[in-house]
């Protein structure tokens, strides 16, 4: 199959993932992934194109950034010393726990153990604030809590991805140069870029992030690293101005959900082998545990002492996974670091932790939403420090009249 | 007092026809018995399992204002006709949440429409028949 057939191949399972994902309501991605599954095992496409690779690969680093950039700073600051240890917990216990399962009970080889913590430690925000915002949580102390905890370990696994697997050369001084002098430039820039070059069909600010994304991929490809962090990191230092200017990031959202992630999602799909996950259950249990055990053993005693109504609701949450995990396999595939097999098995246990936990969090463990935001709007009254009226706070008596 | 004076009723909105109905007929209840009227709108499930906040944030903003439309043209329809109207918007499961909020509000009758927008109602039974069925007090399905 040459590559304008598999894009038109691939360009309509992408259709499909969407028309599919409205109609059941699952996620997109997911729906990508299963539909990459589907079409690599039954039909044989070829994962590895250079132009899908290529397309992959960008699409990875724009969903960090895009990772980095939806972040609400000011949701982060509530009772940060308890969201940094529990976050911090969430991501040490399974990255040592499943890294060291992987490297003497499976015989895998360092680097891959180390993907394999890498991938397993990971926390889905995503996941998670679908969950508190359909429960109408996001906005209460719990809820606030849990968010930062998600977003303290997906820094830690974006500073391990690319701090691990780094073999400085004499591009990495460069490399780091201009990562540096892109996070503190471009905050400064964007106000003046955006209002002199903004708001035009031929879209210049989304350019000009997609420049600066290529350009670290570039210099991360010659520094023998990974963009992640940086992107990240990018991302997060240009979440206030996108808070400003929300048509930007909607834009921005528009082009990467609309090109660039479904291909890294049915990628990521493509190079799962049915046949290796079916020929592995057991490893398969392994790893799972490997990432459910430790999250659990370590966050739930915390959790307890510091949230103990709301101790295992937490601790599920902050047991999920699913972006960052795929990320990180996918660039250890990519890499040559893992096989096809472990790979599989990585991703499996990657979506199974995004349905698993959140499934249980959500039937047994869901707080009472409505007295958690009493409970809210009273300590906000009390500490007069008012606050902002969520776009999702219902609609009150006479509202829309 | 028979158990059947609404002094507090509730219609459920999507925004279908069927819901057009049964808000119409749930106006006119509340005009004859002179009761107020509570419009909620559910606003379905966000996408599960996400992979980013982006695609969350924007459905719900989607869901928003279209529901936030659904309600504002219920608001107008209550005033032409006199009838004093509240509302309210809740994301989440539309039957579960539709019976759960009658019983905390203290409702005494809800009015829904026969068929809604979802896909699940061809699949799983109607929200009416699940609202009809788990409710704890009356409910009129209106065809």
């Amino acid at each position: 199959m040459d590559a304008v057939q598999l894009a038109a191949v691939l360009a309509a399972a992408v259709l499909l993932a969407s028309m599919i994902s409205i109609e059941i309501g699952l996620s997109v991605a997911l729906v990508e992934l299963a539909l990459g599954v589907v079409f690599g095992n039954a039909f044989g496409l070829n994962a590895n194109s250079d132009w899908l690779v290529f397309i992959a690969n960008f699409a990875s680093v724009v969903l960090t950034f895009l990772a980095g950039a939806e972040v609400d700073p000011d949701d982060f600051r509530e009772r940060f010393g308890i969201s940094l240890a529990i976050g911090l917990v969430s991501f040490v216990g399974p990255f040592v726990v499943a890294g060291l399962a992987a490297y003497g009970l499976l015989g895998w080889s360092l680097k891959a153990a180390l993907i394999a913590g890498t991938a397993l430690s990971t926390t889905s925000l995503a996941v998670v604030y679908a969950v508190l915002v359909e429960t109408r949580l996001n906005e209460t102390r719990i809820g606030k809590l849990i968010m930062s905890a998600c977003f303290v370990t997906d820094m830690a696994t974006a500073i391990a991805l690319s701090a691990i697997f780094i073999k400085p050369n004499a591009w990495f001084p460069v490399f780091l140069v201009v990562s540096v002098g892109l996070i503190v430039g471009l905050p400064k820039l964007a106000p003046w870029f955006f209002g002199r070059y903004g708001d035009r069909v031929i879209e210049p600010e989304i350019k000009l992030v997609f420049a600066c994304l290529l350009l670290l991929m570039v210099l991360a490809d010659a520094a023998k690293g990974h963009a992640v962090l940086p992107a990240f990191v990018l991302g997060l230092v240009m979440a206030r101005h996108y808070q400003q200017h929300r048509s930007e990031q909607q834009r921005m959202r528009v082009v990467a959900f609309a090109f660039l992630t479904p291909f890294f999602f049915v990628r990521g799909g493509l190079n799962v082998s049915l046949g290796a996950v079916f020929a592995n259950l057991g490893l398969l249990g392994v790893l799972f545990a490997a990432k459910m055990v430790p999250k659990i053993a370590l966050i739930l005693p915390l959790a307890r002492h510091h949230v103990p109504e709301h101790a295992t609701f937490t601790t599920l949450l902050m047991s999920t996974g699913l972006t960052f995990g795929t990320i990180s396999s996918l660039y250890g595939l990519n890499a040559g670091i893992i096989d096809r097999t472990q790979f599989s098995l990585l991703v499996t246990v990657v979506v199974l932790s995004a349905i698993v936990p959140t499934a249980v969090a959500q039937h047994w463990f869901s707080p009472d939403a409505e007295a958690e935001r009493a409970a809210s709007r009273e300590r906000q009254s009390h500490s007069h420090t008012g606050g902002r009226r969520s776009s999702n706070e219902p609609a009150t008596a006479g509202e829309g009249a | 007092m028979s158990p059947y004076e609404f002094t507090n009723v509730l219609v459920a909105l999507d925004g279908s026809p069927g819901a057009a109905k049964a808000l119409d007929c749930a106006l006119s209840i509340c005009s004859a018995v002179d009761a107020p009227l509570t419009a909620l709108a559910v606003e379905g499930k966000l996408p599960a399992y996400a992979a980013s906040l982006g695609e969350v944030d924007e459905i719900k903003r989607h869901k928003d204002e279209y529901f936030r439309g659904v309600l504002t043209d219920a608001a107008a329809q209550a005033t032409t006709r006199g009838v004093e109207l509240k509302t309210d918007l809740v994301p989440g499961h539309a039957a579960e949440l539709i019976t759960h909020y009658a019983r905390a509000h203290g409702h005494d009758l809800i009015v829904v429409g026969h068929r809604g927008h979802f896909l699940g109602d061809y699949l799983l039974g109607s929200t009416a028949d699940r609202v009809a069925h788990n409710a704890h007090c009356p409910v009129m399905v209106v065809r």
